[in-house]
């Protein structure tokens, strides 16, 4: 199993308990989608996985590794192999596209050398490598500000390919794009999930996206799970227990 | 699923904990703070406005004794008022009774507070309508104006050397500030020394050392410096140096602040260290402010460097002391025409520049 977590509990300094025993696994080649209401504690789950925040009881463990608490030089190494989109994108905007791209190597070089912005060709050639993957090599020299929504995001795909992640986080990668860039951003994840074998974890609001791209489903209330199984089971009582009595479906298609 | 009892209990209890203790500190900075408020008030009454004023003494009477005894009353009255919850400095700090007794002593209190030191400043700066208008004093302001209106210019190559010289004051003073400042912004952004205790109290004592260089005006250090290396003009780069590190540390360390989180998330998501985390998530989005601060502060200290010559730090300043010195008011005239045409002309450059790197 590449990522096992068991009774998770997150307590947040001001008090706000944002997950409540969460235990579920996820198997090497899955694309695991996890939805829930705004405040269900879906960020605070992903940031968890990848110890950008410590948990407050319970275990996180990554290809069978207790890293739950772990700190320093063992926690960068575990951060180096997974990667993490986020919602906004998260790119130096007033770098080159390359450079951007290039960050995602940082894990796994000498502070010297990136300091001096010494890379050697196999990593330029990786970075776009990495580039070509989602579709976008052709910006490798122009800021990253300048680039559309949709292209940044795809961006921020290739400096997280570049760690070679054996798990691939994404939170709401799509959640600030229209219907038609948020498939094809979409399929990016799912290009990466299929052809690299890349474990994906991603958060998700639209069900329809969920439909087409979850291999399985984690459904959050209130910080703990209330649905776990295949996307297709989610029928109109799952939904309405998911998102309230009043939430109705939207199609993204 | 049953949780552990600490878990569920723990945050709420710190939080109330938490509270309690905000709450019994600012119940002691409201006293210190109101017992400061009626000291200063009657102090003021007393001193500045019935022995001064009303009854138009000219030597003040002054004993110890009666200060102590002023200050003990304060001490009592202070106390007492801001245990009452009713006091200004309750309702400054937010733990006042809101009650009507607190709305009268605080609207009340706190007016004339503010009209007793308004007379007071005013009694105090010898505010004389009279003296500013009198056919005299403008007859003289006159002549002075006068001689600077035909300025001198026989004195144009000194005031031209002098002035060069002010200008690389500045300059020099403000490149060199740029590494230790550089340096220095980082260990007072609190964004990034936060994490741990170490660096914390590194980044406090940081922050209280600067905010001191900083209160004490470039003039006192160029005449601290004067004394130190002579005077001259290497006194006055000194004294603009060590200001323009302490006020460019603080704008430099509040636009690290002010950055944004989330890229500087992302890359240490990729296992970068904190090192790579700085030097490729932080600086980049922070070179651009850097640059506009340090312009900026170049013509700052042009004309800082004007006024410290003043005291013998060199240039322009020290020049136009001479003159002034010497009651030379044509000369006078030429070196502020000269001063006021560079200072336009930089102010007009540094702005352009900032806008161009925007
Ligand atoms: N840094 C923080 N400090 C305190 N509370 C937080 C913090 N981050 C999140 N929370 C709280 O934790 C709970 C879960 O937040 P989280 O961001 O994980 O939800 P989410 O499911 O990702 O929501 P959204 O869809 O809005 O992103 C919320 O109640 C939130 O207010
Ligand atoms: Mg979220």
């Amino acid at each position: 199993m590449l990522l096992e977590i068991q009774n998770l509990h997150k307590i947040y300094n001001n008090g706000t308990h944002a997950l409540k025993g969460i235990s579920f696994g996820v198997n090497e080649g899955e694309f695991l989608v996890v939805i829930g209401l705004s405040g269900s504690g879906k960020s605070t789950l992903l940031r968890c996985i990848n110890r950008l925040i410590e948990p407050t009881s319970g275990t996180v463990r990554f290809l069978g590794k207790d890293i739950t608490h772990i700190k320093g030089e063992e926690l960068r190494k575990i951060k180096a192999q997974i990667g993490m989109v986020f919602q906004q994108f998260n790119l130096i905007k007033r770098r080159s596209v390359l450079s951007n791209v290039l960050n995602g190597k940082l894990g796994s070089l000498s502070t010297f050398d990136t300091i001096l912005e010494k890379y050697s060709d196999e990593v330029y050639k990786e970075a776009y490598k990495c580039l070509e993957t989602v579709g976008i090599s052709e910006k490798a020299k122009v800021r990253a500000d300048s680039l559309s929504g949709g292209q940044q995001q795809r961006v921020a795909i290739a400096r997280s390919l570049m760690q070679s992640p054996k798990l691939l986080l994404a939170d709401e990668p799509v959640a600030s794009l229209d219907p038609a860039t948020s498939n094809s951003v979409m399929q990016y994840f799912e290009k990466v999930n299929k052809e690299f074998g890349t474990t994906v974890i991603c958060n998700l609001h639209f069900l329809s996206l969920v439909r087409r791209y979850a291999t399985r489903v984690i459904a959050l209330k209130a910080g703990e799970i209330i649905y776990q199984g295949a996307p297709s089971d989610i029928n109109e009582t799952w939904f309405r227990t998911i998102y309230g009595e009043e939430a109705e479906e939207v199609e993204i298609r | 699923m049953i949780l552990d009892p600490e878990l569920e209990l723990h945050p709420q209890k710190l939080i109330a904990n938490r509270k309690r203790k905000a709450d019994k500190f600012n119940l002691y900075k409201a006293i210190f703070l109101d017992i400061f408020f009626v000291f200063y008030f009657i102090l003021v009454v007393q001193r500045a406005i019935y022995y001064k004023f009303i009854l138009n003494l000219s030597d003040l009477p002054f004993s110890w004794n009666e200060i102590l005894s002023i200050f003990i009353g304060s001490v009592v009255i202070g106390t007492f008022w801001a245990l009452s919850k009713t006091s200004l400095s309750c309702k400054l700090l937010g733990i006042a009774k809101d009650n009507k007794t607190t709305k009268w002593t605080v609207e009340i209190f706190g007016w004339s507070l503010f009209n007793i030191t308004f007379i007071a400043g005013w009694i105090v700066t010898k505010i004389s309508i009279v003296g500013l208008f009198s056919s005299e004093g403008i007859a003289g302001a006159e002549r002075l104006f006068g001689a600077m209106f035909t300025p001198q210019f026989r004195i144009f190559d000194d005031a031209l050397f002098a002035m060069i010289e002010t200008i690389y004051i500045a300059l020099i003073a403000t490149l060199i500030s740029i590494p230790p400042t550089l340096v220095l912004s980082f260990f007072t952004a609190r964004n990034l020394m936060k994490d741990n205790k170490i660096s914390f109290a590194v980044y406090y004592v940081l922050r209280i050392i600067l905010n001191f260089i900083r209160s004490i005006e470039p003039l006192i250090w160029a005449i601290i410096f004067s004394v130190w290396v002579g005077i001259g003009p290497f006194a006055g780069m000194i004294a603009l140096l060590v200001h323009t590190i302490a006020s460019n540390a603080k704008l430099y360390s509040e636009a690290i602040e002010g950055i944004e989180q989330g890229p500087v998330e992302a890359i240490s998501a990729t296992g970068a260290n904190k090192i790579q985390v700085v030097w490729h998530g932080v600086v980049p989005q922070i070179v651009l402010p850097f640059l506009s601060f340090t312009i900026y502060r170049w013509d700052i200290n042009v004309r800082m460097a004007t006024i410290i010559g003043l005291v013998g730090g060199g240039g322009i300043g020290t020049m136009l002391m001479q003159y002034q010195g010497l009651a030379r008011w044509h000369e006078v005239g030429l070196i502020i025409i000269m001063i006021a045409f560079v200072v336009w002309i930089m102010d007009y450059v540094s702005a352009k520049i900032r806008e161009a790197i925007y």
